[in-house]
This record gives C-alpha cells, structure tokens and sequence, in this order.
C-alpha cells in the first residue's frame, strides 16, 4: 500500500461523509461544517492524485491553496448570514 | 513501517472527521474539526505538500475553527428534526457510491494528465524556485487575481451585513502579558514565511494567517479599538491586496504587452512585491472576516 | 557527535512522549474540568518541552534547536493563556 492511495481513500470517505451530513442535518452550523469537511476531502483526492515517485504536482497544490483560503471567506460569509437569518423552521 | 504510520493517521482523521459530523454538542464537535484539521494537515506534508499543510493548519483548522466557535452559541439552539430511515440510509448510499466513484476514477486515470515538468521547464522564468509560488503567483496568477476578489467580496458582505459584537473585555488580564510575547514572535514568523515563500514552503497566504493570528490577539487583548478609525483604516488594507494586484496586473500589461506577465529578468521583485501587500491585505480581512464589524452593528 | 548523542535524545523524546501519553489519560479519566485542566496544562508543556529537547540532541544543529526553543515557547505561553481563561470562564460561569 502506498500513501497515495491510503490518503486516497481516506480523502473518498470523508467526502462519503461530509456528503451525508450535508444531506442529513437540519443544523446550519453542522452544515457549514459539513462543507468544510467535504472541502478538505477533495483536497486530499487532488493531493493523493498529484503525488507522484518524482515529488508532488505543483498546480493540484495551487488549486487546493487557492481553495482553501476561498473557504474561509465562503464560511465567514455563510455564518454571517446564518447569524442574520436567525432560527428557522424547517 | 511507514505504511503502518500512514493507515494510523487516515483512521484518526476519519475518526476525528466522523466525531465532528456526528457529535450533539457544537463545542465537542467543532474541537474535533479542528483536531481534524491539524491531523490532515500533518498527511499533506506525507503527501509532499508542505505548503498545503502549513496553509491547512493555519486557515483551515485554525481559522475556521475560530469562526465557527465564535458563531456556535449565536446560532439559535438545535432543533432536532426527525429524519426517517429510509432517507438516511438512501442519503448513505448515494454518498458512499458518490465517493466510490470519485476514488476510482483518480485512481484509474493516475499518470494521464501531470503538469509536473510543465513547471519544472519554465521554472527559471518565473523569478522564484518554489514551483508552488511559481504556479500561484506566475503562470496562473488570474487565479489568485480572482481568490483575492472573492475575499474583498466576502469583506464586504460580511461588513454590510455585520453579527454581533464579541465582548473581549471578560477576557481578563492574562492576555496582555500573552499578546506581549506572542506578538513579536507572530510578526517574525510571518515575515519569514512570506520572504521563505519563493524558495522553500511558505508564501503570502500562509503568512497573512500568522499575521491575521497576532493582530486577533492584539485586539483581545483590548489594545486595539473595534470601532471607528481603526476599523476604517483595516477596511482600507483588507481591499487594498485586490488593487495593487490590479495595479500590478496592468503595469506588466503595459511593459510586456501581456495581462499578468512580468518582465522575467525582475520577476522576483515583483512577485515579492505583490507577495507583501496581498500578507497585510489578507490578514486584515481575516480579521474584519472574524469580527463581523458593520457600520451598525447589533449590540 | 551524532551517535553520541543518539541515546540521550531517545531517551527525552520517550520521556516526553509518557508525559504527554499521562496528559491524554488524565484528560479522558479525570472527573470535572478543574482536575482535567491540571493535567493537562502541566503535564503537556513538559511533554513537549522533553520531545524537543531529544529532538535538538539528535539533529545536533544549532538552527533547528533556536526552531524548537521557539516551538516550546510558543507552546507553554499559550497553554498557560487557554488554561487560565477556560478556568477564568468558568469561574464566571458558576459565580453567575
């Protein structure tokens, strides 16, 4: 077993269940969680992909710095509102 | 023996991860996120991503998990809605099959498409020898020309749409002392990883979280006032990464006729140059991001 | 040099790691959040502090000790800081 693949694997489920929290949960916060959690799930696929025997890819890196640093401002954003919005009903 | 460290590792993060998702307290939930995230952080560097992890413990674990702390008692209280089986288990399958499929079509395409000596061809034009600097701030800058525009567009929403105001004075005295040595020691830290960016890991992102660090702690420590002119000026340097990336973008356009192209023989001092401004402008923003600061702000 | 210092730089880094592995026994065995706290803050700081010592005798490089001394700094500051504002909050909490 290499690490590509274990990591690949473990970048799969924590998609799985990042998925299934999304999908499940009635509370904004766990959903905001669950997005950040499904974010670093497909960075790691995209890692595990680029990670190669001559070293790692550079542009799968860049992509998945960019991406986090637009997720913060993503989850700034949807707590603001969600802080806005206040309680709802489903 | 390291594959045994590796499987180690995914289990924790796994573990962690399902702690975080499945918890019924927020606080427990959101410490295991960060938990979490600092563990991915450590696989990345297995991965050979340093600079992906330093950025994911610094933003993704640190900072986010700051927000959503900051957010979790001000989110009204959980109303548990009754989900029925058929659509948790329906909603498990899908997810796992969505997975599955992702996993198996990167691990069935593995070696077609690799950029890695792309990069390593042009990298002496680019002006710096990390090739993930290179990348960033070089032969894909519209990338980062347009992260940084959603990160002036989130200030924005967040500054015009404004949370709560959080009471830093119930903090009590022992964060002066703190912000006294952390400070100086933050504000190094950064500056080595902003200079260190072009070589070795590091860069403008991960040195404005360090930075974006010690200025929260400046302003828990209540030195910093969280109104007025202060936060103006913060606003002022949280949107100023976008113009000066802009700035920069046209004058290259002007000397070299190309949109984001820099003069190669100099490429360095650009880069670097662009490379400080986008530290202070991203670390105010995470900041005002942090604070939710509006022009009236509910007290 | 480097064999030398091999042994001694184990032994601390095995050192640290029984304290930080008591730090996580008490944290999961003790009662309330005051007993977990003490053991947590000290045990953990000392930890730290030995694992980056064994690590400073093994690399034998000057750089990288200034790199660790600064790890363990940052590390102690800032455990003693949470410690002390999650019992202060506390303290607030049960006076209230």
């Amino acid at each position: 077993m290499t690490p590509d693949l274990v990591y690949l694997a473990t970048g799969a489920g924590l998609g799985a269940l990042a998925l299934w929290r999304l999908t499940t949960s009635s509370d904004p916060l766990r959903r905001v969680l669950a997005l950040n959690v499904l974010a670093v799930g497909i960075a790691m696929i995209l890692l595990a992909a680029a990670h190669g025997p001559g070293g790692a890819d550079a542009v799968p890196q860049a992509f998945v710095l960019t991406g986090i640093v637009v997720l913060v401002a993503v989850t700034a954003a949807l707590l603001a509102l969600a802080e806005t919005l206040g309680p709802r009903g489903d | 023996m390291t594959a045994v460290f590796d499987i180690l590792l995914a289990i924790g993060i796994l573990g962690c991860a399902a702690a975080a998702l499945a918890v019924r307290e927020r606080t427990a939930a959101i410490a295991a996120f960060m938990v979490a995230g600092l563990l991915v952080a450590l696989s990345w560097v297995r991965l050979g991503a340093p600079d992906v992890a330093l950025a994911e413990a610094a933003i993704g674990a640190g900072l986010t998990g700051a927000l959503l702390l900051r957010s979790a008692r001000r989110l009204g209280p959980v109303r548990p809605r009754s989900v029925g089986w058929p659509v948790l288990g329906s909603a498990a399958i899908l997810s796992a099959a969505l997975a599955a499929t992702l996993a198996w079509a990167v691990a069935s395409s593995r070696g077609i498409s690799s950029y890695q000596s792309l990069v390593a061809e042009r990298l002496s034009e680019s002006g710096v020898t990390n090739p993930v600097t290179a990348v960033l701030l070089n032969f894909r800058a519209w990338d980062t020309l347009l992260e940084i525009a959603v990160l002036s567009v989130a200030l924005m929403l967040v500054a015009s749409v404004g949370t709560a105001r959080i009471r830093f004075d119930r903090l009590g005295e022992m964060m002066l002392p703190c912000a006294r040595i952390v400070v100086p020691l933050l504000v190094l830290v950064s500056g080595h990883l902003l200079w260190l960016g072009s070589s070795d890991p590091g860069g403008a992102f991960q040195a404005g979280a360090v930075l974006a660090g010690a200025g929260l702690v400046l302003v828990m420590s209540g030195h910093v006032p969280t109104a007025g002119r202060a936060v103006d000026i913060a606003r002022v340097v949280g949107l100023s990464g976008l113009a000066i990336f802009v700035i920069a973008a046209s004058a290259a356009q002007v000397l070299t006729g190309g949109f984001l192209q820099f003069p190669p023989d100099v490429a360095k001092a650009w880069i670097i140059a662009i490379e400080a401004g986008l530290t202070l402008s991203i670390a105010a923003t995470l900041v005002l991001l942090f604070l939710g600061l509006s022009r009236h702000s509910r007290s | 040099m480097t064999n030398l210092l091999m042994v001694p730089g184990l032994v601390l880094i095995a050192a640290g790691l029984w304290f930080l592995l008591i730090a996580a026994l008490g944290l999961w065995q003790f009662p309330d959040l005051m007993s977990r706290l003490h053991a947590l803050t000290k045990a953990d700081t000392a930890g730290v502090a030995l694992v980056a010592l064994g690590a400073t005798c093994l690399t034998a490089s000057l750089s990288d000790a200034v790199v660790l001394l600064l790890c363990v700094l940052l590390v102690a500051v800032s455990g003693a800081t949470t410690g002390h504002l999650i019992a202060r909050a506390r303290l607030k909490d049960t006076e209230t």
